[in-house]
């Protein structure tokens, strides 16, 4: 019984089938949203599923001078790490299928797998376009991880705790984290969208400058699969941000509405900036957002001192 | 009829809806004027809106299905459009838009000129106009997605009246 368990937590809920669509249906939302806001009427419900198919049953170049086994694991492994991510965080407003003390880092770290794995797939191919996306996306890692990882620590020790069902069962009976530590809140939101490298942070992949960025020579199933997994990683982050900082996910009719009035927020934002240049990214998160943040720590540990 | 055969039908069903509903561009102008990239550029802005179909612009070939061509073929650009064409995976669909795409128009007979596109690489819809409206651009692309669909021949014979128009 507990092993059948498992397998449908790891394959269908909330692992597997279950965050792969519900990814592909927010970044639908998404799309329709910014279109909205740009008096356009956008694309149609089923339009990232379609995008999905048609890329996973495309022929796949493998071009000149790449190491063929990385090529076509990388993708994989970006993929497998948002999955495993989803595993411990409480999707859909149900509880998180596995947990453990300490199981926020690991999900953190497992998100970043996909950046990683894109930088490390734009390093792999030999040419231009793919190395300056590559370095771009890792610099840009490196500006976003610590304060985005600081952010979501101040719930955390506001609960005392670093097991992600314990600081959702604190959040849940406690005044929104969101308006207790504004800060962290806002650093956070930013902070997931340049971990899904969307506008303004969007230079990793700016096709104005470099093509399409670390993935210009991925074609078909490889390109597809970075796709599916960017879909995860944003409803993840979005589930995560809403437990933490929005007086978390209790049913799924409030993980639904949170999630999705917080998405509203990330797309109107989208709509309303312009890219920023890889300099200015990372001045932003070094001098503003990861000393910001550590002012709210500080402010959290006084207030618990005192 | 076994499963087998069944099953490979709709799998085929599925392939063909996913591809005649998600057409991805890459743009590339041959030695256009610029008049029909100013109209490409205008059927994928808000007012046209070409993402309710799908549309999207790609800036990698590796990305795109559909190649959208303008202009005569100069000869400096023919190696460029056939690698750009090479690069792109299969099934790959090419569009030739305006006059000058479909017979050379008014470049015909210049020194620099090789021809037409479809001298270089096949071509599966013509678009004629000099430059075509997005509308057209629009009802061209939508001939091809219908053709793709109805598993129609698409590489079609140019339409001999078309040669004439200069």
């Amino acid at each position: 019984m507990e092993a059948i368990g498992n397998i449908v937590s790891l394959l269908f809920f909330p692992g597997g089938l279950f965050v792969i669509f519900a990814g592909l249906m927010y970044e639908w939302l998404d799309h329709k949203i910014i279109a909205r806001s740009q008096n356009r009427i956008g694309p149609r419900w089923f339009q990232p599923i379609a995008d999905a198919i048609k890329l996973l049953t495309k022929e796949e170049i493998v071009p000149d001078g790449v190491n063929p086994v990385l090529f076509a694991i990388l993708p994989l492994i970006a993929l497998a790490g948002a999955l495993t991510a989803a595993l411990y965080v409480p999707m859909a407003g149900l509880k998180p299928a596995y947990s453990f003390a300490g199981d926020l880092i690991v999900t953190v770290y497992m998100l970043s797998l996909l950046t990683l794995s894109i930088g490390l797939a734009g390093a792999n191919a030999k040419e231009r376009f793919s190395l300056v996306g590559s370095t771009r996306a890792l610099t840009q890692l490196f500006a976003y991880e610590a304060p985005f990882l600081l952010a979501l620590l101040g719930p955390a020790i506001a609960a005392g705790s670093w097991q992600i069902s314990e600081i959702v069962a604190y959040t849940e009976t406690h005044t929104w984290m969101m308006i207790l530590q504004p800060i962290g809140f806002v650093v956070a939101l930013i902070g997931l969208m340049g971990k899904l490298e969307l506008p303004p942070f969007d230079s990793p992949e700016a096709e104005t400058e470099i093509v399409a960025g670390a993935l210009t020579e991925y074609s078909g199933r490889g390109l597809a699969i970075f796709h599916l997994g960017k879909g995860a990683e944003l409803i993840i982050g979005l589930t995560l941000i809403t437990a933490f900082y929005m007086g978390g996910v209790s049913n799924p009719v409030w993980f639904l509405v949170k999630t999705v009035g917080l998405l509203a927020v990330l797309a109107a934002l989208q709509s309303l900036m312009t890219r920023l240049r890889i300099d200015q990214t990372v001045g932003m998160w070094w001098r503003y957002g990861a000393l910001l943040v550590l002012l709210q720590w500080l402010i959290i540990v006084v207030v618990q001192l005192v | 009829m076994n499963i087998t055969q069944e099953w490979n039908d709709i799998l085929d069903k599925v392939k063909t809806w996913a591809r005649v509903n998600s057409p991805w561009l890459i743009h590339y102008n041959s030695g256009s004027c610029n008049g029909c990239d100013i109209e490409i550029l205008a059927t994928l802005t808000p007012r046209y809106d070409a993402e309710r179909l799908g549309v999207k612009l790609q800036g990698s070939p590796r990305h795109a299905d559909v190649l959208v061509c303008t202009g005569p073929v100069t000869m400096q650009s023919r190696d460029r459009l056939q690698r750009i064409y090479d690069q792109m995976p299969d099934p790959k669909f090419v569009v030739a838009v305006g006059s000058c795409a479909i017979s050379g128009g008014a470049f015909q007979g210049c020194y620099n000129v090789i021809g037409h596109i479809d001298e270089v690489i096949p071509v599966d819809a013509y678009i004629p106009g000099c430059p075509p409206r997005p509308e057209a651009i629009i009802d061209g692309l939508v001939k091809l997605l219908t053709a793709i669909k109805t598993g129609a021949p698409i590489q079609t014979e140019k339409p001999e009246e078309l040669l004439d128009v200069v």
